[in-house]
Protein backbone atom coordinates (compact mmCIF):
# COMPACT_ATOMS: atom_id res chain seq x y z
CA UNK A 1 0.00 0.00 0.00
CA UNK A 2 1.41 3.27 -1.06
CA UNK A 3 1.91 6.15 1.91
CA UNK A 4 -0.92 8.91 1.92
CA UNK A 5 -0.47 12.03 0.69
CA UNK A 6 0.65 14.02 3.79
CA UNK A 7 -0.85 16.94 4.91
CA UNK A 8 0.98 19.49 6.82
CA UNK A 9 -2.05 20.32 8.62
CA UNK A 10 -2.76 16.93 10.23
CA UNK A 11 0.90 16.27 10.80
CA UNK A 12 1.07 19.17 12.90
CA UNK A 13 -1.99 17.86 14.88
CA UNK A 14 -0.77 14.56 15.16
CA UNK A 15 2.98 14.22 15.09
CA UNK A 16 6.30 13.47 17.33
CA UNK A 17 6.68 15.67 20.79
CA UNK A 18 2.96 16.35 21.42
CA UNK A 19 1.35 15.27 24.21
CA UNK A 20 -1.12 13.69 22.15
CA UNK A 21 -1.25 11.33 18.72
CA UNK A 22 0.91 9.23 17.64
CA UNK A 23 4.01 8.22 19.53
CA UNK A 24 7.29 10.22 18.47
CA UNK A 25 9.73 8.56 15.68
CA UNK A 26 12.46 6.63 17.73
CA UNK A 27 15.39 8.17 15.92
CA UNK A 28 14.23 11.79 16.30
CA UNK A 29 13.68 11.14 20.07
CA UNK A 30 17.00 9.48 20.61
CA UNK A 31 18.60 12.50 18.55
CA UNK A 32 17.11 15.02 20.36
CA UNK A 33 17.07 13.72 24.00
CA UNK A 34 21.07 12.36 23.68
CA UNK A 35 22.52 14.88 21.78
CA UNK A 36 20.22 18.87 22.38
CA UNK A 37 19.19 20.44 24.85
CA UNK A 38 21.21 21.85 27.86
CA UNK A 39 24.27 19.51 29.31
CA UNK A 40 23.73 19.91 33.43
CA UNK A 41 26.41 17.87 35.04
CA UNK A 42 24.50 16.16 38.26
CA UNK A 43 25.93 14.13 41.25
CA UNK A 44 26.37 10.87 39.04
CA UNK A 45 28.67 10.56 36.24
CA UNK A 46 26.96 9.91 33.12
CA UNK A 47 29.59 8.51 30.70
CA UNK A 48 28.64 11.16 27.68
CA UNK A 49 31.15 9.86 25.84
CA UNK A 50 29.28 6.69 25.61
CA UNK A 51 26.40 8.37 24.40
CA UNK A 52 28.26 10.45 22.18
CA UNK A 53 29.20 7.54 20.37
CA UNK A 54 25.47 5.98 20.56
CA UNK A 55 24.81 8.92 18.47
CA UNK A 56 27.35 8.69 16.17
CA UNK A 57 26.06 5.08 15.50
CA UNK A 58 22.60 5.84 15.06
CA UNK A 59 23.58 8.34 12.35
CA UNK A 60 25.20 6.25 10.51
CA UNK A 61 22.88 3.00 10.87
CA UNK A 62 19.59 3.84 11.85
CA UNK A 63 17.53 6.14 8.81
CA UNK A 64 14.53 5.35 10.72
CA UNK A 65 12.44 4.26 14.17
CA UNK A 66 11.25 1.43 11.31
CA UNK A 67 14.73 0.69 10.15
CA UNK A 68 15.91 0.82 13.66
CA UNK A 69 13.43 -1.85 15.12
CA UNK A 70 14.04 -3.79 11.81
CA UNK A 71 17.56 -4.11 12.49
CA UNK A 72 16.59 -4.75 16.47
CA UNK A 73 18.57 -1.92 17.27
CA UNK A 74 21.55 -3.56 18.23
CA UNK A 75 23.85 -1.65 16.72
CA UNK A 76 26.77 -0.76 19.23
CA UNK A 77 26.66 -4.65 20.53
CA UNK A 78 30.23 -6.34 19.56
CA UNK A 79 30.97 -2.48 18.85
CA UNK A 80 35.00 -1.84 19.14
CA UNK A 81 34.72 1.80 20.09
CA UNK A 82 31.55 1.60 22.85
CA UNK A 83 33.09 -1.61 24.08
CA UNK A 84 36.39 0.40 25.38
CA UNK A 85 34.09 4.13 26.02
CA UNK A 86 35.14 3.75 29.30
CA UNK A 87 39.45 3.91 28.74
CA UNK A 88 39.00 6.10 25.92
CA UNK A 89 36.91 8.67 28.55
CA UNK A 90 39.62 8.59 31.08
CA UNK A 91 42.59 8.62 28.57
CA UNK A 92 40.74 11.80 26.63
CA UNK A 93 40.21 13.52 30.75
CA UNK A 94 44.29 12.91 31.15
CA UNK A 95 45.37 14.26 27.62
CA UNK A 96 43.11 17.29 29.05
CA UNK A 97 44.73 17.37 32.33
CA UNK A 98 48.00 17.35 30.92
CA UNK A 99 47.68 19.96 27.88
CA UNK A 100 46.59 22.36 30.59
CA UNK A 101 49.38 21.69 33.03
CA UNK A 102 51.79 22.25 29.97
CA UNK A 103 49.77 25.04 28.33
CA UNK A 104 48.75 23.97 25.48
CA UNK A 105 45.61 24.57 23.94
CA UNK A 106 43.66 20.96 23.27
CA UNK A 107 41.37 22.07 20.00
CA UNK A 108 43.84 22.34 18.20
CA UNK A 109 44.93 19.41 18.13
CA UNK A 110 42.28 17.86 15.93
CA UNK A 111 43.19 20.52 13.42
CA UNK A 112 46.03 18.42 13.15
CA UNK A 113 44.91 15.53 11.18
CA UNK A 114 46.16 15.38 7.31
CA UNK B 1 14.45 9.87 50.63
CA UNK B 2 16.12 6.62 51.30
CA UNK B 3 19.49 6.11 50.07
CA UNK B 4 18.32 3.53 47.51
CA UNK B 5 17.44 6.25 45.38
CA UNK B 6 18.38 9.40 43.71
CA UNK B 7 16.68 12.47 41.83
CA UNK B 8 16.00 12.45 38.19
CA UNK B 9 16.10 16.06 36.26
CA UNK B 10 14.11 16.08 33.37
CA UNK B 11 14.07 20.08 32.28
CA UNK B 12 13.42 23.36 34.32
CA UNK B 13 10.22 25.30 34.22
CA UNK B 14 9.41 28.50 35.47
CA UNK B 15 9.33 28.92 39.91
CA UNK B 16 5.42 29.53 39.64
CA UNK B 17 4.67 25.95 37.45
CA UNK B 18 1.35 24.28 38.44
CA UNK B 19 2.41 20.73 39.41
CA UNK B 20 -0.39 19.05 38.40
CA UNK B 21 0.83 19.37 34.53
CA UNK B 22 2.85 16.17 35.50
CA UNK B 23 0.09 14.58 36.87
CA UNK B 24 -0.61 12.10 34.16
CA UNK B 25 3.00 11.50 33.10
CA UNK B 26 5.33 8.38 34.84
CA UNK B 27 9.11 9.33 36.39
CA UNK B 28 11.49 7.93 33.59
CA UNK B 29 11.48 4.91 36.18
CA UNK B 30 8.36 3.78 35.47
CA UNK B 31 6.25 4.34 38.46
CA UNK B 32 7.48 7.58 40.82
CA UNK B 33 5.31 10.71 40.51
CA UNK B 34 7.22 13.81 38.57
CA UNK B 35 7.86 16.55 41.05
CA UNK B 36 9.03 20.33 40.78
CA UNK B 37 12.01 20.94 43.00
CA UNK B 38 11.68 25.01 43.01
CA UNK B 39 14.18 27.40 43.95
CA UNK B 40 15.07 30.82 43.27
CA UNK B 41 12.20 31.60 40.69
CA UNK B 42 12.89 28.28 38.40
CA UNK B 43 11.82 24.59 39.19
CA UNK B 44 13.57 21.62 38.03
CA UNK B 45 11.35 19.13 36.91
CA UNK B 46 12.18 15.66 38.32
CA UNK B 47 11.25 12.59 39.76
CA UNK B 48 12.97 9.61 41.76
CA UNK B 49 15.05 6.87 40.14
CA UNK B 50 16.56 3.45 41.80
CA UNK B 51 20.56 3.79 42.28
CA UNK B 52 20.55 0.01 41.19
CA UNK B 53 19.67 1.26 37.44
CA UNK B 54 21.02 4.73 37.91
CA UNK B 55 24.15 4.65 39.46
CA UNK B 56 27.06 5.13 37.52
CA UNK B 57 28.27 1.42 37.18
CA UNK B 58 24.58 0.10 36.52
CA UNK B 59 24.12 3.17 33.60
CA UNK B 60 26.92 2.15 31.63
CA UNK B 61 25.70 -1.48 31.61
CA UNK B 62 21.97 0.08 30.84
CA UNK B 63 23.44 2.57 28.34
CA UNK B 64 24.20 -0.03 26.05
CA UNK B 65 21.08 -1.99 26.12
CA UNK B 66 19.29 -1.00 23.62
CA UNK B 67 15.71 -1.84 24.92
CA UNK B 68 16.34 -0.11 27.83
CA UNK B 69 17.75 2.80 26.14
CA UNK B 70 14.68 3.14 24.06
CA UNK B 71 12.37 3.12 26.78
CA UNK B 72 14.23 5.86 28.88
CA UNK B 73 14.24 7.80 26.20
CA UNK B 74 11.04 8.11 25.05
CA UNK B 75 9.89 8.34 28.53
CA UNK B 76 12.65 11.43 29.03
CA UNK B 77 10.83 12.70 26.08
CA UNK B 78 7.17 12.08 27.53
CA UNK B 79 7.54 14.13 30.53
CA UNK B 80 9.01 17.40 28.77
CA UNK B 81 6.02 17.07 26.15
CA UNK B 82 3.40 17.63 29.14
CA UNK B 83 4.61 21.17 29.50
CA UNK B 84 4.80 21.72 25.66
CA UNK B 85 1.63 24.30 24.35
CA UNK B 86 1.46 24.74 28.64
CA UNK B 87 3.93 26.50 29.83
CA UNK B 88 7.62 27.30 28.70
CA UNK B 89 10.11 24.19 29.06
CA UNK B 90 13.52 24.08 28.89
CA UNK B 91 14.54 20.35 27.79
CA UNK B 92 18.02 18.75 29.91
CA UNK B 93 20.04 16.21 27.60
CA UNK B 94 19.20 12.94 29.19
CA UNK B 95 21.38 11.67 32.41
CA UNK B 96 21.58 15.02 35.10
CA UNK B 97 21.12 12.79 37.94
CA UNK B 98 21.46 14.51 41.59
CA UNK B 99 21.58 12.61 44.94
CA UNK B 100 19.51 14.70 46.91
CA UNK B 101 17.00 17.78 45.70
CA UNK B 102 18.97 20.21 48.08
CA UNK B 103 21.49 19.43 45.09
CA UNK B 104 19.68 20.52 42.95
CA UNK B 105 18.32 23.30 44.17
CA UNK B 106 21.90 24.19 44.45
CA UNK B 107 22.40 23.55 40.64
CA UNK B 108 19.01 26.17 39.95
CA UNK B 109 20.79 28.56 42.13
CA UNK B 110 24.25 28.33 40.59
CA UNK B 111 22.21 28.49 36.63
CA UNK B 112 20.81 32.24 36.66
CA UNK B 113 20.99 31.94 32.70
CA UNK B 114 18.30 29.23 33.35
CA UNK B 115 15.54 31.60 34.12
CA UNK B 116 16.97 34.18 31.18
CA UNK B 117 16.43 31.29 28.62
CA UNK B 118 12.76 30.39 29.89
CA UNK B 119 12.27 34.21 29.04
CA UNK B 120 13.61 34.03 25.40
CA UNK B 121 11.59 30.60 24.95
CA UNK B 122 8.53 31.50 26.32
CA UNK B 123 5.61 31.49 23.70
CA UNK B 124 8.04 29.43 21.17
CA UNK B 125 7.03 25.89 19.61
CA UNK B 126 9.96 23.19 18.30
CA UNK B 127 9.13 21.41 15.43
CA UNK B 128 11.55 19.68 13.29
CA UNK B 129 11.20 19.42 8.93
CA UNK B 130 13.01 16.67 7.34
CA UNK B 131 13.11 16.47 2.82
CA UNK B 132 14.03 13.13 1.77
CA UNK B 133 15.26 12.67 -1.47
CA UNK B 134 13.88 9.55 -3.83
CA UNK B 135 17.28 9.25 -5.06
CA UNK B 136 16.04 6.56 -7.26
CA UNK B 137 13.08 8.33 -8.76
CA UNK B 138 15.46 11.37 -9.42
CA UNK B 139 18.22 9.16 -10.78
CA UNK B 140 15.94 7.31 -13.43
CA UNK B 141 14.44 10.37 -14.57
CA UNK B 142 18.00 12.30 -15.39
CA UNK B 143 18.90 9.03 -16.69
CA UNK B 144 16.19 9.26 -19.30
CA UNK B 145 17.27 12.85 -20.65
CA UNK B 146 20.38 10.62 -22.68
CA UNK B 147 18.57 7.47 -23.89
CA UNK B 148 20.07 8.60 -27.66
CA UNK B 149 23.46 7.06 -27.30
CA UNK B 150 21.65 3.77 -26.23
CA UNK B 151 22.22 2.72 -30.09
CA UNK B 152 25.71 3.00 -29.47
CA UNK B 153 27.67 -0.44 -28.63
CA UNK B 154 30.53 -1.62 -27.39
CA UNK B 155 33.74 0.04 -26.24
CA UNK B 156 32.23 3.26 -26.73
CA UNK B 157 28.75 2.84 -25.46
CA UNK B 158 30.40 1.85 -22.36
CA UNK B 159 32.35 5.00 -22.18
CA UNK B 160 29.52 7.28 -23.11
CA UNK B 161 27.42 5.19 -19.93
CA UNK B 162 30.28 5.76 -17.29
CA UNK B 163 30.40 9.37 -18.30
CA UNK B 164 26.54 9.53 -18.23
CA UNK B 165 26.49 7.85 -14.66
CA UNK B 166 29.07 10.64 -13.64
CA UNK B 167 27.43 13.27 -15.36
CA UNK B 168 24.25 12.55 -13.39
CA UNK B 169 25.62 11.83 -9.99
CA UNK B 170 27.30 14.88 -9.68
CA UNK B 171 23.54 16.82 -10.75
CA UNK B 172 22.03 14.70 -8.04
CA UNK B 173 24.51 16.26 -5.41
CA UNK B 174 23.99 19.49 -7.13
CA UNK B 175 20.28 19.18 -6.94
CA UNK B 176 20.00 17.84 -3.41
CA UNK B 177 22.61 20.41 -2.10
CA UNK B 178 20.15 23.63 -3.45
CA UNK B 179 17.53 22.09 -2.64
CA UNK B 180 18.19 21.70 1.18
CA UNK B 181 19.54 25.09 1.35
CA UNK B 182 16.45 25.97 -1.14
CA UNK B 183 13.84 24.40 1.78
CA UNK B 184 16.18 25.30 4.91
CA UNK B 185 15.72 29.32 4.05
CA UNK B 186 11.92 28.62 2.84
CA UNK B 187 10.97 27.20 6.52
CA UNK B 188 13.37 29.74 7.93
CA UNK B 189 11.16 32.43 7.21
CA UNK B 190 8.27 31.02 8.92
CA UNK B 191 10.27 31.06 12.14
CA UNK B 192 12.00 32.99 15.10
CA UNK B 193 14.77 30.58 14.89
CA UNK B 194 16.39 27.71 12.71
CA UNK B 195 18.86 25.20 13.10
CA UNK B 196 20.25 22.37 9.91
CA UNK B 197 21.31 19.01 11.89
CA UNK B 198 23.40 16.39 10.15
CA UNK B 199 21.14 14.23 8.21
CA UNK B 200 20.77 10.83 8.91
CA UNK B 201 21.66 8.22 6.65
CA UNK B 202 20.10 6.91 3.76
CA UNK B 203 18.19 4.08 3.69
CA UNK B 204 18.04 0.30 1.90
CA UNK B 205 15.26 1.96 -0.22
CA UNK B 206 17.46 4.83 -1.71
CA UNK B 207 15.92 7.52 -0.08
CA UNK B 208 18.09 10.44 0.90
CA UNK B 209 17.54 12.41 3.81
CA UNK B 210 18.53 15.88 2.54
CA UNK B 211 17.53 18.32 5.06
CA UNK B 212 16.86 17.27 8.88
CA UNK B 213 15.86 20.90 10.26
CA UNK B 214 14.67 22.58 13.97
CA UNK B 215 12.12 25.44 13.67
CA UNK B 216 11.10 27.65 16.64
CA UNK B 217 7.95 28.61 15.89
CA UNK B 218 5.93 31.38 17.70
CA UNK B 219 2.34 29.52 18.86
CA UNK B 220 -0.50 30.47 17.15
CA UNK B 221 1.57 30.81 13.49
CA UNK B 222 1.98 26.90 13.13
CA UNK B 223 0.21 27.02 10.20
CA UNK B 224 2.81 29.60 8.49
CA UNK B 225 5.62 26.85 9.27
CA UNK B 226 2.65 23.94 7.55
CA UNK B 227 2.39 26.33 4.41
CA UNK B 228 6.03 26.64 3.68
CA UNK B 229 6.31 22.80 3.78
CA UNK B 230 2.82 22.60 1.34
CA UNK B 231 4.61 25.39 -0.99
CA UNK B 232 8.17 23.19 -0.83
CA UNK B 233 5.78 19.84 -1.87
CA UNK B 234 4.90 21.95 -4.91
CA UNK B 235 8.22 22.73 -5.72
CA UNK B 236 10.50 19.64 -5.21
CA UNK B 237 7.81 16.79 -5.42
CA UNK B 238 8.64 16.62 -8.97
CA UNK B 239 11.89 15.96 -8.45
CA UNK B 240 11.12 13.01 -6.21
CA UNK B 241 11.16 15.16 -3.23
CA UNK B 242 9.56 14.77 0.40
CA UNK B 243 8.45 16.21 3.57
CA UNK B 244 8.06 15.38 7.11
CA UNK B 245 6.93 17.55 9.51
CA UNK B 246 6.76 16.76 13.10
CA UNK B 247 6.24 18.67 16.55
CA UNK B 248 5.45 20.31 18.99
CA UNK B 249 8.92 19.22 20.53
CA UNK B 250 10.20 20.41 23.52
CA UNK B 251 12.70 22.92 22.40
CA UNK B 252 16.00 20.94 22.73
CA UNK B 253 17.60 22.71 19.50
CA UNK B 254 16.72 25.84 20.95
CA UNK B 255 17.28 25.57 24.72
CA UNK B 256 22.05 25.49 24.61
CA UNK B 257 24.18 28.42 25.12
CA UNK B 258 24.54 28.08 21.15
CA UNK B 259 21.24 29.16 20.27
CA UNK B 260 21.84 32.30 22.65
CA UNK B 261 24.27 34.35 20.49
Amino acid sequence: MSTPARRPGELLRNAGGGSGGQPAQLADVLERVLDKGIVIAGDIQVNLLDIELLTIRLRLLVASADKAREMGIDWWEGDPFLGRGQKNGELEDRLKRLEQAAGIDGDSRSDDSD
Amino acid sequence: MTPTEAIYVYGVVRGGTAPDLFADVGGIDGRSPVRLVVADGTAAITSAVPLSEFDAEPLERNLKDSGWLERKVHAHNDVLAAAVGKTVVLPLRFGAIYTSEEHVREMLRASPELARRLERLDGLLEFGVKGVLDAAALRSRLADNGVDDAADTGGRAYMLQKQRERGIAEEMRAFAAACADASHERLSQAAEDATANPAQPSDVAGREMLLNGAYLVRAGREQQLGDAVRELEERFGADGVSYELTGPWPPYNFAGEEAES
